[in-house]
């Protein structure tokens, strides 16, 4: 089966950095695959650029254009304070297929209701979404993830402050997603989720350090090579042209 | 007895005197510079002031004094003057400091001084102009203002003054005149800008207004309806809009109330040159015609 | 008939106030709850300064024409706002701070326009109206830019309220975040202005944000909080109409005071998050 999306020399900049760097690979279908790396490398814009927020880089991203992607960015910006319901939050996510005007019809319904019983969210439908706690507003989003139905997700940083009891439960939709054979890409801090839940990882630090199983990538080599290369970042370098 | 002639010192001394005045005229300024606060009282000043004297008006035609703000050129303009006209009776709130501002050492002469003012209110009405008897007032103190400032022109200022006053007292006939064609029951008139009260206690007739005579004031319902109701009970022929004030507002109480809406009055300031009320007197014929033709023709 | 309603009889000033009041409430609410809920609150004051290089412009160049003066001081709000609103999508600048920037200049744009041509004809008294003054032209336009608003915020309903809460996630599926946001700009502007001409900016502006301000302490969603404001300024324009009728009062000032009292009864006593209310009645726990 093709690789879902795979990444030829690409270079992403953003604010006219270079926050990644000749990246090269591919994230293999229904893989959980975590990305991990010291502050600053490029973590976040790599998401960015993959999940089509960033218009600009270098090199190419191949994927199928047939493929729905959701995107989870870090620390949402929502407004939590916008009077919307929890069923609303998570309705949206059938976005693709209603749209603007589009009307949403029992099965619809039914749906968002499922996955907010699979987020644990049950009877909160009716709930505004500023009375939740951060803990509950990850999960609505993770619901909206669900109904989204889509071949790739890409979370960032999904798990920052939230509660343990909610970042098990989450993590638990992970395996679900890679039964479904979505492909799942997640920057995450924790090494320990990482291993526990991640088979492959792509560690970065504007240039890949490693990529591949996790046990292989995540040994102290690899992740003192990764600090050594953070301490030498200069901010104000031009883009990095390595000698062929 | 003594001898009808002049002594020899005396002539003299009126030799020498003579001479006097023609060497403080040759130490004078070429032109005299006169500003006035607005345009009307420039227009009256330049009717009155010797030959070739610069005039100029701080508050120009079509403008509103009210909400007049002075620019560092008025400043400039003021600080050259000679003479600093004013109406006074309240009229130019920003006058004072202007002055001391400026630095100017020409005169503050008042030009309603000597005018027994209307009230309007717990204020003074300081629209006098709109009554020819007491703008004679004005041409009287103008006059004698430029004749103390320029003694040397005293024959040309006394000339001016007369003719003036001349065609003043004939406009005054004529407006009289026109007027009377219309019966004085119905000589009742409604405009946005209650500045005619001098106008229409010298020449019989009524004016009423929806707001008081500066332009800040807002409408209130109360007023409105107020003047709704004196239209249709008191039988107002005509409403007139005053060229800076709300003319949607002075439509919409005319159409209510059943009167004509008549053309532009003019009370604040001349029109433009070359528009229908350029200068003093001919503004103040513009509006008795407009006044006249709107009363005497049917609602 | 009673004393509340014989004015209206009486007079057809009353009535046309009344009319015109509604209409503007019906149109503005809605857009006074949106920026409400999205802290652009200011925006409205903001416009209405904006106003002032466009209508200069138009007078610079057809004389006192207040069609000519009204197209160019709609043009020139339409021009702040969407200036505005594209910085905020393309930088990190916050909507209140684009906003701000932008009306400053253009202020200070009107002012030199006005003053370059010398005239010292108060501009913006000439193309702010007020509510007793509505002639037949000023009604339809208010009434018809008001059905717009309501048919294009219902149209657009739900790709406006997400661009308002999650603009990232819009963008992220593709959805017509720029052309939603503009479209708010545009509608709000189109409101303000038709308002500010036919009853002068005190009320536009009053009535479109204090009733939204208030109907937040009672109701929760949009829907619901923009009727409510729709009524409230419908009510406070009655009730100001009379209260000018009886106590000779300025009416846009009554009819902009009676939603503030309407306000601080709503601070005080709403039942969502009122101040008295909170005080009174400690927070109940929701059941798990």
């Amino acid at each position: 089966m093709n690789a879902p999306i795979s990444l030829h020399d690409l270079t992403v900049s953003y604010r006219g950095h270079p926050a990644v760097h000749h990246l090269s690979g591919r994230f293999a279908a229904g893989s959980l695959t975590a990305v991990v790396g010291p502050n600053g490398a490029g973590k976040s814009s790599l998401l960015a650029a993959l999940g089509g927020a960033l218009p600009s880089h270098q090199g190419r991203i191949v994927r199928d254009p047939a493929l729905r992607i959701a995107y989870l960015p870090q620390a949402a910006q929502l407004d939590r304070a916008f009077p919307v319901r929890v069923h609303e939050v998570v309705a949206i996510g059938l976005w693709s297929r209603i749209g603007s005007f589009g009307a949403l019809a029992a099965s619809d319904r039914r749906q968002v209701d499922h996955a907010l019983e699979a987020v644990g969210l049950s009877g909160f439908a009716q709930r505004w979404l500023g009375e939740l706690s951060a803990g509950q507003v990850q999960r609505a989003l993770f619901a909206r993830l669900l109904v989204q139905d889509a071949g790739l997700i890409l979370l960032d940083e999904p798990f920052n402050a939230i509660d343990a009891r909610t970042t098990a439960d989450l993590l638990g939709l992970l395996r679900r997603w890679k039964q479904e054979a979505r492909t799942v890409i997640a920057v995450l801090h924790d090494l320990d989720q990482v291993r526990e839940h991640f088979d492959e990882t792509l560690l970065l630090a504007r240039e890949p350090v490693a990529w591949g199983p996790t046990a292989q990538v995540l040994n102290a080599d690899h992740l003192f090579r990764a600090r050594q290369m953070a301490e030498a970042w200069d901010e104000r370098a031009s883009v990095y042209l390595r000698a062929a | 007895m003594r001898s009808p002639f002049p002594s020899r010192r005396s002539l003299i001394l009126c030799s020498a005197c003579s001479a006097l005045p023609a060497q403080a005229a040759a130490a004078q300024p070429a032109r005299p510079r006169i500003v006035a606060s607005f345009s009307i009282l420039a227009d009256m000043a330049r009717e009155l002031a010797p030959e070739g004297a610069e005039v100029s008006a701080l508050v120009g035609p079509d403008a509103d004094a009210h909400v007049f703000e002075p620019s560092p050129a008025d400043g400039r303009r003021l600080a050259q003057a000679d003479l600093v006209l004013v109406n006074g009776l309240g009229f130019e709130g920003w006058i004072d400091r202007l002055v001391r501002v400026s630095g100017t050492r020409g005169e503050l002469i008042v030009a309603s001084d000597g005018v027994q003012p209307r009230r309007a209110g717990p204020a003074a009405d300081p629209h006098a102009w709109q009554d020819l008897a007491l703008a004679r007032r004005y041409v009287a103190n103008l006059s004698a203002a430029f004749a103390r400032r320029w003694p040397a022109q005293q024959e040309e200022i006394a000339r001016r003054q007369a003719d003036y006053l001349s065609r003043i007292d004939r406009l005054d006939r004529q407006v009289r005149d026109r007027l009377a064609t219309v019966p004085r029951a119905q000589r009742r008139v409604i405009t946005s800008h209650d500045a005619f009260a001098y106008f229409g206690a010298a020449y019989g007739v009524d004016f009423m207004a929806p707001q008081a005579w500066t332009t800040h004031s807002e409408p209130t319902a109360a007023a409105v309806a107020r003047l709704v109701r004196q239209i249709r009970a008191g039988g107002v022929r005509a409403v007139f809009i005053e060229n800076i004030s709300d003319r949607r507002l002075v439509e919409r109480i005319a159409r209510e109330g059943g009167a004509r809406v008549g053309g532009t009055l003019y009370s604040d300031a001349l029109s433009k040159p070359g528009g229908p009320a350029d200068t003093y007197l001919k503004l103040f014929e513009h509006n008795a015609r407009a006044l006249a033709d709107a009363l005497a023709s049917p609602p | 008939m009673n004393d509340w309603v014989d004015p209206f009889v009486e007079f057809a000033f009353m009535r046309r106030a009344l009319v015109a009041t509604l209409a503007l409430s019906l149109g503005s609410a809605p857009i006074g709850c949106i920026l409400v809920l999205r802290r652009m609150s200011l925006v409205g004051d903001a416009m209405a300064h904006a106003v002032l290089p466009g209508a200069a412009a138009g007078f610079v160049l057809a004389g006192l024409s207040l069609p000519a003066m009204s197209l160019g001081g709609f043009v020139a709000a339409l021009l702040v706002a969407l200036a505005a609103g594209f910085v905020t999508r393309s930088t990190p600048q916050r909507e209140d701070a684009s906003f701000a920037a932008f009306y400053l200049i253009a202020l200070a744009l009107g002012v030199l326009l006005v003053s370059l041509r010398g005239s010292q004809i108060d501009l913006m008294h000439m193309l702010f109206g007020s509510v007793l003054a509505v002639d037949d032209a000023a009604l339809l336009q208010i009434a018809g830019v008001a059905s717009l608003t309501l048919f294009m915020l219902a149209a657009f309903y739900r790709p406006m309220v997400l661009e308002s809460f999650d603009p990232g996630f819009l963008r992220s599926v593709g959805g017509p975040g720029a052309s939603v946001h503009m479209l708010l700009l545009v509608l709000l502007v189109g409101n303000l202005v038709s308002a500010f001409q036919a009853l002068g900016t005190l009320m536009a502006v009053g009535l479109m944000m204090l009733p939204a301000a208030a109907a937040r302490f009672w109701v929760a969603g949009l829907p619901g909080m923009a009727a409510l404001a729709a009524g409230i300024g419908s009510a406070c324009g009655a009730a100001g109409l009379l209260l000018s009728y009886r106590t000779d009062l300025p009416s846009g000032p009554c009819i902009v005071l009676s939603c503030g009292a309407v306000y601080i009864l709503s601070v005080l006593f709403g039942r969502r998050d009122g101040m008295l209310w909170r005080l009174l009645r400690p927070a109940r726990h929701l059941a798990g």
